[in-house]
Formats: C-alpha cells, sequence, structure tokens
C-alpha cells in the first residue's frame, strides 16, 4: 500500500462513512492499510492530525456568547413590529421582570446603583489600555489599581445551585461552560492558567450580585450566570494575553469581553431604574 | 437559589412565544444563544456580523413561530434557519458559499511539506484559540463546510441541499479545509515554538 492509497481514503476514515474501498468484505484492504499505518509516521500522523481537528472542532459549537445587546435589539425590533403582546409592566411569568412594580426597591438601588455607571466605564477603559499597551507587566500593574473589575470572580452558590435547579427542559448556559471547560484537560487556552480555585468575587461583582438578589430568582439567575460567563472569559483571555503579549487578536478580545461586562451592570442599572 | 415554579421548559415557553410574551421569547433567546452565535461568528469570521446575523436568525424564528408544531425539534428548525440567514447573506455579497470544484486535484491531495513544520506535530492537544484563528483563514468555500460538518455536525447530504453542491464536492472541500487547517496550525505551532 502507497501513501496515495492511504491520503484517498482519509476522508472515509475519519468521516466513518461506507466507501468501496473500506467495506467490511475488504478485509485485505483494512489489514494493509493498519500495517502501513504502523509503519508510515507520515500518513500515521496525517490521520493522527486531522482526526484530531475534527474533534476539537466540535468543542467550538455553542462556544461563543454574543453581547447582551443583540437580546436588546432583539427584543426592540419584537415589540416594533407587535410580536410582543404584554405590557412590560405586567408579567406573567417572572423570567425577567422590569421592576416598575417595586418602588422600594427601585429607590434602594437608586441609591446604592450610583457606582455602576463609572465602574462600566472604568471596565471599558482597562480594556483599551489591555489592548493598546504591549508589555505584559505593565498590563498587570495597570490593572491593579481596577482590581476591582479585572481578578477572577466567580459567583458565589446561587448559580450552582441555580444550575442544578431541576428542569432539565432548560439547561443553565454557565454551569454548561465551566462543565465542558473542565473537562477539557489539555491544548484550551484556559488549562495552562485555570486557578485550580475559583477566585473571590470582587468587591464590585459582590455589590452587583448582592443588588440583583433582591429581583425574582430567575431573574437574578439570569444575571449571575451572565455575570459568571463574562468573567470567565475575562479569565481565560487573560491568561492567554499574559502567557502571548504580542497577540493583537487575543487583546482586542479580552478588550471586547470587558465591554461585554460594562455592558451587563448598564443592562442591569437600566432595568431596575 | 431558582423557584422551579419559576421556570419553564422550553415547550411551555415555545406556547408562551405564540401569545406574545416576551419573557417567553427571552427563555427561548437565552436558551438557543450560544448555538446561534457561535455558528455565525463561525461562518463570517466577524463579531459585529455575526451579531446582525444571529439577531436576523432569532427574528425569523420568533416571526414563524406560530407556524412551529413539533414536528421535528426546535432547535433543530433554529439551527437551519440560521444556516440558510447566513448563507443568503453570504450570497448576497458575492462571496463564495462552496467551491464548484468538483474533483481533487493531485497536487492538493498530498500532504503539504511546509519549511520547517516537518517534525511539527499536532498529536496531543490543538489550541483553541489558534484553531479558531486558522479557521477564519480559511478560503469561505472550505470554511463553510468545514463549519457545517465538523462543527455544527450536519451530514454531507445536508450540506449538499443547503449550499446547493454535490455530496462529493461537499466531502472534497472538508478533506482540503482539514487539511489547510493542519498546515496552518503546524505553522503556527513552529513559529511559536521559534519565539519560544
Amino acid at each position: 500500500m502507497k501513501c496515495s492509497d492511504v491520503e484517498r481514503v482519509v476522508p472515509e476514515l475519519l468521516d466513518g462513512a461506507p466507501d468501496g474501498a473500506l467495506e467490511s468484505g475488504d478485509a485485505a484492504f483494512q489489514a494493509d492499510l493498519e500495517t502501513h499505518l504502523k509503519s508510515c509516521t507520515a500518513c500515521a500522523d496525517l490521520v493522527s492530525d486531522l482526526k484530531l481537528i475534527a474533534s476539537e472542532a466540535r468543542q467550538l459549537a455553542a462556544s461563543e456568547e454574543p453581547a447582551p445587546r443583540v437580546w436588546v435589539r432583539i427584543a426592540a425590533e419584537l415589540r416594533a413590529e407587535g410580536l410582543i403582546r404584554e405590557p412590560e409592566s405586567a408579567p406573567t411569568q417572572p423570567i425577567l421582570i422590569p421592576t416598575s412594580a417595586r418602588p422600594s426597591l427601585g429607590q434602594r438601588w437608586t441609591s446604592t446603583a450610583w457606582w455602576l455607571a463609572p465602574v462600566a466605564a472604568a471596565l471599558v477603559a482597562a480594556g483599551s489600555y489591555v489592548v493598546s499597551h504591549r508589555p505584559v507587566p505593565q498590563v498587570a500593574k495597570q490593572q491593579a489599581p481596577a482590581t476591582a473589575v479585572t481578578s477572577p470572580a466567580a459567583v458565589t452558590s446561587p448559580a450552582p445551585e441555580t444550575a442544578a435547579a431541576p428542569s432539565p427542559a432548560v439547561p443553565t448556559p454557565a454551569p454548561q461552560r465551566l462543565a465542558q471547560k473542565s473537562a477539557k484537560a489539555t491544548g484550551t487556552v484556559a488549562s495552562a492558567a485555570r486557578p485550580a480555585v475559583e477566585a473571590a468575587p470582587s468587591d464590585e461583582d459582590q455589590q452587583f450580585l448582592s443588588v440583583v438578589s433582591t429581583l425574582a430568582p430567575a431573574t437574578r439567575a439570569t444575571y449571575e450566570n451572565e455575570l459568571q460567563a463574562v468573567n470567565a472569559d475575562i479569565r481565560e483571555t487573560q491568561a492567554y494575553v499574559n502567557r502571548n503579549p504580542g497577540d493583537v487578536d487575543a487583546r482586542q478580545h479580552l478588550m471586547e469581553a470587558y465591554q461585554q461586562k460594562a455592558l451587563l451592570y448598564q443592562i442591569a442599572l437600566d432595568r431596575i431604574q | 437559589m431558582t423557584d422551579p415554579k419559576e421556570r419553564i421548559t422550553e415547550a411551555e415557553a415555545i406556547e408562551q412565544a405564540k401569545q406574545g410574551h416576551e419573557a417567553a421569547f427571552e427563555v427561548l433567546y437565552h436558551l438557543h444563544k450560544r448555538r446561534v452565535y457561535s455558528l455565525c461568528l463561525r461562518m463570517v469570521s466577524n463579531p459585529a456580523q455575526a451579531e446582525d446575523l444571529a439577531q436576523e436568525a432569532f427574528l425569523q424564528l420568533f416571526r414563524k413561530i406560530s407556524t412551529f408544531r413539533g414536528e421535528s425539534a426546535f432547535s433543530t428548525w433554529l439551527h437551519r434557519m440560521t444556516v440558510n440567514v447566513v448563507l443568503m447573506q453570504l450570497r448576497k455579497k458575492g462571496l463564495p458559499v462552496v467551491s464548484l470544484e468538483e474533483t481533487l486535484e493531485a497536487d492538493d491531495d498530498a500532504p503539504r511539506k511546509e519549511f520547517g513544520t516537518r517534525d511539527v506535530k499536532l498529536t496531543g492537544a490543538v489550541d483553541r484559540l489558534q484553531l479558531q484563528r486558522a479557521i477564519d483563514k480559511l478560503p469561505p468555500g472550505y470554511r463553510t463546510v468545514f463549519v457545517l460538518h465538523d462543527i455544527e455536525g450536519f451530514e454531507h447530504n445536508e450540506i449538499a441541499q443547503m449550499v446547493g453542491c454535490s455530496i462529493g464536492n461537499s466531502k472534497s472541500q472538508l478533506h482540503k479545509a482539514r487539511l489547510k487547517l493542519r498546515d496552518y496550525l503546524k505553522f503556527m505551532r513552529a513559529e511559536k515554538a521559534k519565539t519560544g
């Protein structure tokens, strides 16, 4: 068997589709193929590499999180087209509810949420600084004054418990993402740099969580999950950028992650006020 | 802790969305947003465009939700709708959805021997960001088939129907895409090894 024979059947080897040469009746071909792969490093590496690429590609499905603004735009369009036929102030299912029915909560939020706008601005500024400044030590040092917004943050117990709530028809995105990441032992961006234990939430995240904790449970869970997802993204990308300071794409991605977090704060603020 | 009474199933959300409940639309959106957006992003390699396409896919879904009768899985319906939205956008822009070539050329079949990458192996692990970057570099036709097959899990007969090519062409494009990705990844790994 020649290498060209192997290359011809590689697609069928990878995809398992029946092929004339690989039908179960052609045992001799199968045997020749196995013998060749054992003796030819180039062909063995080719098959192995292509299998690895195909299997790693599957991990990319549903791996990206859209910015919160996507839902905001969708909801606005649905209202404009009249597809939403209930007033915002009278929800029937408290998945995410506006706070018009809770004036006292709104007053409390307003008195404590003044910090959200400057924090959101600080997040974007921190992200911009990361993208524009190359050396790693400066990035790390610059982020130090804004530790509240850059330190790895983990949602405390409510989110995992939320994820474990018995409703198999409604999977929770953030725990799935975390479960996927913990299952990928090697080769991922975060695997080398992910801390063994999730760090405690930053002060700003703690305040954000304490405020959203006063919302309806399902609403609170949504905000907690979004925060967890964006913090995980920041953490992983930051670790990658630390290892690869010259990677402009990664720094851009990190800035976008900061922007998403700022937007999350802003959306929460807009919703409550 | 989330009150189980306040969580609804996908089936309930679909029925409530048909009646115009915003919360139900939002539930459906959050359930499927990552799959939809990731698909769009992989296909067009541009986050802003991917957001627009994801938005359009969900809007089309929600506009037609009253017609959903449950014959197939909701996610399958949404998935196909998303692919159609993206392919339509690519065609509008005049970008090749898939190459028209039907046969493998001899040169493309042979494993590439990039200088400096001969001894670089991929075995063991593939860096996810590098893989994403490599996919972004693929020519649009290769990328479409690779994304639909290896990432999204469509079969070649489904891909052929969606993009308007033959099954053989779909397989050919996929094979070439994987070979190119292998080359890109080995090159990136070799470059990284050089810089330390």
